[in-house]
């Protein structure tokens, strides 16, 4: 075979990219070893070896930068003779999604992470002052593995590369290589067609915004990280919380943010039918979060009484070794069974657990050299001092933390124990039993179960913790201070139940609990921070949490799918675990009771790939029995050949209540192409004068006259042709009738018929011929096979309250921000208390 | 003893308690003969779609059921109803998981689905090229 040369490469792409890749990891290398060294021989405040660790890490910057831009540009320009673009993006897309195409693979997202540790580390390096050498070793080392993921070198023969390289060309990916189109030289400018773009579900706005917000919150938890471990490497272990603190708020807040908006994006436009459905995808996102807010608050408790020092290591060690825990779970394919959209299997488990244990090793050691020096607490916590409740507070969150990983884990535990039955002498049976273990059927339940006494503890902690002061507190003044919003929350509490006509035990002990967490900390705001804005933010973000909670648990709990099945075959014959009150099917014009409301399916519209459904929602006047329409929803289904159709739910919102509608199922002949469309069997043609009458299948047809007044500019004619209308009125089975249309046409020696068709009746109508003889015209009627009115299944849903969610979110958000700045001013602060007190002593 | 360690030992406890029980709670995968012999235990079946036969779904009999015939990895092969519409590209998955309970004469109801779909990114998807670039 001869050598092709191939034309429209751009080779120099892949070279670029390439050579940045090399530099991103070496320099990172580079980076690690200086600063090492710094840490451990740099006498002086800024040694050589620092500088040059700084030089190293800047080159870094500069290589994962320059991958970025040459990636984004090779999107951009359409080159699909790139794997990574072919598979990600296409021409149809809008340009407003390149950004979302940047990340929407695993390469991609792996970039982002690195890129924003790499803009975390360049903070660091200009503020972290004495702590830099030993936290930026930590950082370059995280940075080696995560530019190691994006090498795609092939070494020691081994059968997977390291790292899955983005520059790769399409005909050199293992699954392509060898296809004939390779063989055309210039075969780069004919693989637009086939490119297949990003799934249909991402390309949304949610997917330029979340990933972002996500994975900064992700990376964020290396910096924490970086301080406990060179707090333990450094032998310091009381200093570094206070510079570690505003970093840590500031990852709860971004990851907690980013968490919410994968919420709000699956509520507003995915179709999970609820804003959480406990994803093993979605929980491993929530899983450091939980830890993270235990690590902050320990640090808190650290800070003002300068105890639980080993709890400040532990909780942002797990918190960064549960993220890469995460990445393993979503990115290995293990989920694969499991989950809706885990990562597929790109060859990179190995890496990553190669990552994962390398820090669990690390940390694990360094923990257990310092043991004997990490300082403990001398005298026991008071039971009523605020540090007792806020480590409580965090190991509670812990616990939560380790059902949900126990849980999320089980493909993951299974295997494990598949392989020890395979290759253990003893318990084969038991552990071959266990390898078969499966996550719990009902898992939103499941978890709920769970996790609901959980969330209660939280609230209740959080509710008094603020009033509970370091060291001891006076509970006589405490008690005074509890009882109004203790009053106010019990009369919410009566109130809200009565209302929602909650009977549950547990979720009127959690919403009791949320009422509870609200009052007190709003109190506290207005009675001790004296509804000081700024000083807010501890309160804010816990009123915040209350809500979220409060929101969650309404919502979820009092949902009504208001979509019940009428027909009267049930399915609860079948299996009584079946439910009727889902899905509904629904013809076209049809008018069916759905809770409140009164529901008619009144027609589609395509607009470009998109099918929309318009449902419309009426009231009935009792009185008058008159209809009144209330407002239309558009759910609808996107076509995409390539990659299966998908639905996106609409939602109507109230302050009180969302109205959610989801098309679950679409009749499959409508979801063809609209010329496609219904086939008709061949044409009857007769001859008619005007008045004869004619029967299709159903209806009778009549033609009730000839009409030469027609507009020709309707049908784009010319002035000078010869037109005439014949007008068909058709009679349907009820009595109701419809008119048709045909029209002759004699342009010059052109001879046609504009056809007429009356979709709902299934009927074509054709002009075909005018006997001047006979005064008779004949007009062809082609009927469709299958007169089926067009359906819907569909689903709709009240989520009432859900509103208290989102406000939740919202406080919670600008609590924590506020918080975050009070840190950095209280840290500020205080090293400016200890210079000054220094140069006293000085 | 000190409050601390009372604390760290309820933690402890009930961090066992919930692996354990997180472990011993579920479902497990199991083959169609398995669910059969224990009916009314919740079981995960893997198992392929068989194309041969029909897979029904009509909305206008009842748009909660979708029936389908499935052969588990023994080979062993059962009619599956589903109490939800019929799932988008279902004839496309090639590996499918039900989960549900045995059901008599040789059925079995899903109250869910799990679909695998082939990758979609293989070889398969340049023959369409062929033809195009061919012309």
């Amino acid at each position: 075979m001869n050598e092709v040369t191939y034309i429209g490469e751009g080779i120099g792409w892949q070279t670029a990219g390439n050579a940045f890749i090399f530099l991103s990891f070496v320099a990172s290398l580079f980076a690690a070893y200086c600063y090492f060294n710094s840490a451990n021989n740099d006498e002086l405040e800024n040694g050589p070896w620092k500088k040059l660790g700084r030089i190293g890490f800047w080159l870094h910057s500069l290589g994962v930068i320059g991958i970025m831009t040459t990636l984004f540009c090779m999107i951009f320009r359409h080159m699909y003779q790139y794997h990574y673009v072919w598979e990600y993006s296409n021409d149809a897309m809008p340009r407003r999604y390149t950004l979302a195409c940047f990340w929407g693979g695993q390469e991609g997202s792996f970039l982002l992470w690195t890129f924003w540790q790499v803009v975390l580390g360049n903070v660091l390096i200009r503020t972290a002052k004495k702590w830099e050498a030993p936290v930026m070793t930590v950082i370059s080392v995280a940075q080696v593995f995560l530019a190691s993921m994006l090498l795609g070198f092939y070494i020691f023969g081994w059968k997977n590369p390291i790292g899955s390289n983005p520059f790769t060309l399409l005909k050199d990916t293992p699954g392509f290589a060898g296809s004939p189109i390779f063989s055309t030289p210039n075969y780069a400018s004919m693989l637009a067609k086939t490119a297949t773009g990003l799934n249909p579900l991402l390309q949304n706005y949610w997917m330029t915004i979340h990933p972002p917000t996500l994975f900064l919150g992700f990376a964020s938890t290396v910096v924490p990280f970086a301080y406990a471990i060179a707090g333990l490497w450094k032998k310091k272990y009381g200093e570094w919380q206070l510079d570690a603190l505003p970093w840590t708020f500031f990852g709860i807040m971004i990851l907690g943010t980013g968490i919410l908006m994968g919420g709000a994006w699956a509520y507003e436009s995915l179709s999970f039918g609820g804003f959480w459905a406990w994803d093993p995808v979605e929980n491993a996102s929530l899983i450091p979060w939980l830890t993270y807010v235990g690590a902050g608050h320990v640090m808190i408790v650290h800070k003002a009484r300068k105890n639980s020092a080993l709890s400040t290591f532990l909780f942002p060690i797990i918190t960064f070794i549960l993220v890469l825990y995460s990445t393993f779970l979503t990115r290995s394919g293990i989920l694969g069974n499991t989950s809706v959209h885990a990562f597929t299997d790109l060859g990179l488990s190995g890496q990553l657990l190669i990552y994962l244990f390398f820090f669990i090793i690390l940390s694990t050691i360094l923990v257990i050299m310092n043991w004997k020096g990490i300082p403990r607490d001398k005298q026991e916590e008071d039971l009523w001092s605020r540090e007792f409740w806020m480590f409580l507070g965090a190991l509670v969150l812990l616990m939560s933390c380790i059902q949900i990983v126990a849980t999320t884990s089980i493909p993951v535990t299974a295997k494990l124990f598949g392989f020890l039955s395979r290759h253990t002498p003893v318990f084969k049976e038991s552990l071959a039993k266990l390898a078969n273990q499966a996550p719990p059927v009902d898992r939103i339940g499941f978890y709920n179960k769970w996790q609901i006494p959980f969330a209660i503890l939280v609230l209740l902690i959080l509710s008094f913790s603020l009033y509970f002061k370091f060291k001891n507190t006076d509970m006589k003044q405490l008690i005074r201070q509890m009882t109004l919003p203790f009053i106010c929350s019990v009369a919410f509490t009566v109130c809200s139940v009565l209302m929602l006509n909650e009977t549950n035990g547990f979720y009127i002990a959690l919403l009791a609990m949320s009422w509870f967490a609200v009052c007190e900390n709003f109190y506290y705001w207005v009675k001790n921070k004296k509804t000081n804005f700024l000083k807010g933010g501890a309160s804010f973000a816990h009123v915040g949490f209350a809500l979220v909670m409060m929101g969650a648990l309404i919502s979820t709990s009092k949902k009504d799918v208001i979509s019940v099945n009428t027909s009267k075959k049930s399915v609860k014959s079948i299996d009584e675990s079946f439910s009727d009150a889902t899905n509904i099917r629904m013809d076209q014009g049809d008018t069916l009771r759905m809770g409140d409301y009164y529901v008619t399916y009144t027609g589609k519209h395509r607009v470009g790939k998109n099918i929309l459904y318009n449902i419309e929602y009426l009231t009935k006047n009792i009185e008058t029995k008159k209809y009144t329409s209330q407002f239309t929803l558009t759910p609808l289904i996107q076509l995409n050949p390539q990659m299966g159709n998908v639905a996106e739910p609409s939602t109507r919102h109230f302050w009180s209540k969302d109205i959610y509608t989801h098309i679950t199922y679409a009749d499959p002949n409508s979801l063809k192409d609209e010329n496609k469309g219904s086939e008709y069997v061949l044409p009857r043609t007769s001859a008619l004068t005007v008045g004869d009458k004619i029967y299709s299948s159903r209806d009778t047809i009549i033609l009730s006259s000839l009409d030469s007044h027609i507009d020709l500019k309707k049908y784009g004619l010319k002035e000078g042709d010869i037109v005439v209308g014949a007008v068909m009125k058709v009679i349907d089975s009820t009595g109701k009738i419809y008119t048709a249309e045909p029209v002759y046409v004699i342009s010059g020696n052109e001879v046609r018929s504009i056809d007429d068709t009356l979709s709902k009746l299934g009927l074509e109508f054709s002009f075909s011929k005018i006997d001047p003889k006979t005064h008779k015209i004949d007009i062809a009627v082609s009927e469709a096979k299958k007169v089926a009115k067009d359906y819907i299944v569909m689903e709709a849903i009240i989520f009432p309250y859900i509103n208290v969610l989102w406000i939740g979110c919202l406080i919670m958000i600008l609590g924590t921000t506020l918080a975050i700045r009070q840190r950095i001013l209280k840290s500020r602060e205080a090293k400016a208390g200890n210079t000054s007190l220094n140069e006293i002593k000085a | 003893m000190k409050k601390t360690h009372i604390v760290a030992l309820i933690v402890i406890a009930i961090a066992f308690g919930v692996i354990l029980t997180s472990l011993s709670n579920n479902s497990t995968y199991a083959s169609f003969k398995e669910a059969s012999d224990h009916p009314g235990n919740v079981y995960h079946v893997v198992g392929k779609l068989d194309k041969s036969k029909p897979f029904e779904y009509d909305a206008h009999v009842n748009a909660n059921l979708f029936t389908f015939y499935l052969i588990d990895r023994d080979g062993s092969e059962r009619k599956v109803s589903l109490g939800k519409p019929e799932p988008d590209d279902f004839e496309k998955s090639d590996q499918i998981v039900v989960i549900g309970k045995a059901q008599d004469g040789n059925c079995f109801s899903a109250a869910d689905v799990l679909m695998k779909c082939p990758s979609k990114y293989t070889v398969d998807s340049i023959p369409s090229q062929k033809k195009q670039s061919s012309m």
